[in-house]
């Protein structure tokens, strides 16, 4: 027998209640006042799904829409959206690879993960099945765990709510035995066949000669029946994350006030965390999109766009969100916001993180980077890095460079002094009289450029000390001539 | 305080043994690249962990060319250098002869004196940050405690600059030096450190850096008067 971590496990985390977290995971606390529910549409809409205020009205999933608002006049409606149950998969799928290197999703509410290799990493099975629920938990879905060795048996497990953990090949065919057979995927006309004939749990089915089953039922119901218990291969296509990371958040609610998006912005910054894990990257640039509500959009109103970049890759949601959260507190909301959008405009490689030796070491708390905390309070213009640039005229032979870009090749640094300070504007030494003297130190310095942009200069530069004592940069004029122009002071060597 | 020895010397360099007629030991110092000033200052260079308060007689004097080979030690130990509210623009060429790293300089651009505070106790507090420059008016005893605090944990060297004719204040700063030009040179006066007084100011020449030695001769070819901005007097 191969060894242990060799042999495959599957975990399976079938969200029952996806339809309703996805617009519950936008607020902190659930409203118990109000009873929420999910509604199908269509012409004759039914429940699809009710949270636990509704449930307390009396208020069931199949029921009619109308006889639900019978029981609670007041509930909230949302009709059902598959696009976003869709994303909240493929989110949970992106949060799953960062613990296992194969998740496959299955529509329309449930995410398999292989979490062989993955088991002694965490620290055994007990704590990785906590990891899971808590980690879905900490997303915004509520999830339920059924482990097994063979995906099929995971997902039949999860959809009959057995969460006891198989972990033996062996064990399966008498984990799967209870379990109905309406949780095997198969179409209503084989289902009712197989019920008229008496056969209503798997293992019944399982115990039937294959051929047989196979002629009378067709071949998936054989193939389903062989996936689960392991004896024949069932592969899945992998999900592979997006190259891109782009999430929307509906809020439950329009909000008014900028620093009440900040449980929003946390739910989004959390799954970004998760897809830069998933593909082992950092961000360097991202942007919050504030969509306003439609009435507004319609006056003409632009969303509310919040660009940010970060000076280095980062990937820990406590950083990222620490300089989002600053970020937002100075934007001014024109109107009331719907929904938040979180892109990702730049990334960086960026390694993993090695789990903590010791159980002290939290790789949850960092230390948001000093020019991070700046820009994010001060603006990115405020925090700046110099350069050095290729040009002749002084004034032009620097440039502010952004922090966080890639530096440039540095530009060549002339020979002759150069003062520490350099002022605004060269300040004429005309009005400047003295009694005593300046002394030149070194010079003239010739620099003459710039003729082809209007801002050309002919200037001869001198080191000069004052007399009281100021060592300074200074230059005669020559643009309309040699030896008649006036002196200006350029630098302090500081 | 000549050693006998130099294995002597070695020992009472521990930081543990403390000498009454020494200075005070530090626990840690960035030697500034002037043997002159590393004598006069305790630990032997400039403080790390701790807020030093710089005060001009006048902007111009080499002040900050005093600090470039010590914070280009700070750069080359892996750490950045933040420089918060200067006065004037930093002149990039002239910080890349004086031996720094542009892409471990950041400088802060503040509107308000309080946003300056701000990020200089930031600053200060970062394990990243090395030193820590901030050009600041601020005289509040509580606030400069709270900086002293922030350079201590954060095993930062922060100065502290006051613009020319500014005092410095009594609190907080275990360190204040007095800058002066004197004959071409720099006189560092230092009025205040952990340790014995000491009477006279130090004489450090900073001219190596940016501007080359001093000329003895007035250029000739100056204008009608050698040696002087002939505009400044014609006029």
């Amino acid at each position: 027998m191969a060894c242990k971590g060799d042999m495959p496990l599957w975990a399976c985390l079938l969200f029952p209640s996806l339809p309703l977290d996805v617009f519950a995971r936008a607020q902190a606390v659930p409203d118990v006042e109000r009873p929420f529910v999910v509604g199908s549409g269509g012409r004759t809409p039914r429940v699809v799904a009710a949270d636990a205020a509704a449930h307390a009205a009396g208020i069931r999933a199949g029921q009619l829409l109308s006889a639900a608002l019978a029981f609670a006049p007041e509930l909230v409606l949302r009709d059902r959206d598959g696009d976003a149950e869709a994303r909240a998969l493929a989110q949970l799928a992106t949060w799953a690879l960062t613990f296992t290197p194969t998740a496959c999703i299955v529509p329309p509410d449930a995410v398999l993960a292989d979490i062989g290799g993955s088991e002694r990493l965490f620290g055994g099975l007990p704590r990785l099945a906590a990891h899971l629920v808590g980690g879905a938990r900490a997303l915004g879905y509520a999830a339920r765990l059924s482990i097994a060795p063979t995906a099929g048996a995971a997902l039949l497990l999860a959809r009959a709510d057995r969460t006891r953990p198989v972990t033996d090949v062996r064990a399966l065919p008498s984990a799967l035995a209870g379990v109905p057979l309406a949780r095997v995927d198969m179409d209503d006309a084989t289902r009712t066949t197989l019920r008229e004939a008496g056969i209503t749990t798997f293992g019944e089915a399982a115990a039937l000669p294959r051929d047989g089953l196979a002629r009378r039922f067709g071949a998936a119901l054989v193939a389903a029946i062989d996936h689960a218990l392991g004896a024949a291969p069932d592969p899945r296509p992998p999900f592979v994350p997006p190259p891109r990371f782009a999430s929307r958040l509906e809020l439950p609610a329009p909000v008014h006030d900028a620093e009440a998006l900040g449980f929003g912005v946390q739910r989004l910054v959390q799954e970004f965390s998760t897809w830069l894990a998933a593909r082992s990257l950092g961000v360097t640039r991202l942007t919050l999109t504030l969509a306003h509500e439609r009435h507004v959009r319609q006056r003409g109103v632009p969303a509310t766009v919040v660009p940010f970049a970060l000076g280095a890759p980062a990937r820990m949601p406590a950083h990222v969100l620490s300089v989002l959260r600053e970020r937002l507190a100075r934007v001014a909301l024109p109107a009331p916001v719907e929904a938040l959008v979180l892109t990702s405009d730049e990334t960086a490689p960026l390694p993993g993180r090695n789990l903590g030796l010791l159980p002290g070491d939290d790789a949850d708390a960092v230390e948001v980077p000093l020019l991070d905390r700046l820009r994010a309070r001060l603006g990115d213009d405020a925090v700046l890095r110099v350069a050095v640039h290729a040009d002749h005229r002084p004034e032009l032979a620097m440039r502010d460079a952004a922090v966080g870009g890639a530096g440039g090749a540095p530009a060549a640094v002339p020979d002759a002094p150069r003062p520490v300070w350099l002022l605004a504007e060269p300040q004429p030494l005309a009005h400047l009289v003295e009694t005593q003297p300046w002394v030149l130190r070194d010079g003239p310095e010739r620099i003459e450029s710039g003729w082809w942009d209007g801002r050309d200069v002919r200037r001869d530069y001198f080191v000069a000390t004052t007399p009281a004592g100021e060592t300074t940069w200074i230059y005669r004029d020559h643009r309309y001539g040699i030896d008649d122009g006036e002196w200006f002071l350029h630098g302090l060597f500081a | 305080m000549a050693a006998a020895s130099p294995a002597l010397a070695a020992l009472l360099a521990h930081p543990a043994i403390w000498r009454g007629d020494d200075v005070a030991p530090e626990p840690a110092a960035v030697p500034s690249g002037y043997a002159a000033l590393d004598a006069a200052l305790p630990g032997r260079g400039w403080p790390q962990g701790a807020l030093t308060e710089v005060v001009l007689e006048r902007e111009g004097i080499g002040e900050i060319r005093l600090t470039l080979p010590a914070l280009a030690r700070v750069q080359a130990a892996g750490r950045d250098v933040v420089w918060i509210a200067p006065p004037h623009r930093p002149y990039a060429p002239a910080l890349v002869q004086g031996g720094l790293d542009l892409a471990r300089l950041v400088i802060v651009r503040c509107a308000v004196p309080k946003d300056a505070l701000w990020a200089f106790e930031q600053a200060l507090r970062a394990p990243e940050c090395g030193a820590a420059f901030a050009w600041l008016p601020t005289h509040d005893e509580r606030a400069l405690r709270r900086l002293q605090v922030a350079a201590r944990e954060g095993r930062t060297w922060g100065v502290l600059w006051r613009r020319p004719g500014q005092h410095g204040s009594a609190a907080a700063a275990p360190l204040r030096l007095a800058l002066a030009p004197r004959d071409g040179r720099l006189a560092v006066r230092v009025v205040k450190r952990r340790g014995a007084a000491l009477p006279r100011p130090v004489v450090v020449d900073v001219s190596e850096i940016g501007v080359r030695a001093a000329m003895p001769a007035p250029l000739p070819s100056f204008g009608t008067r050698p040696g002087r901005i002939a505009a400044l007097t014609r006029r």
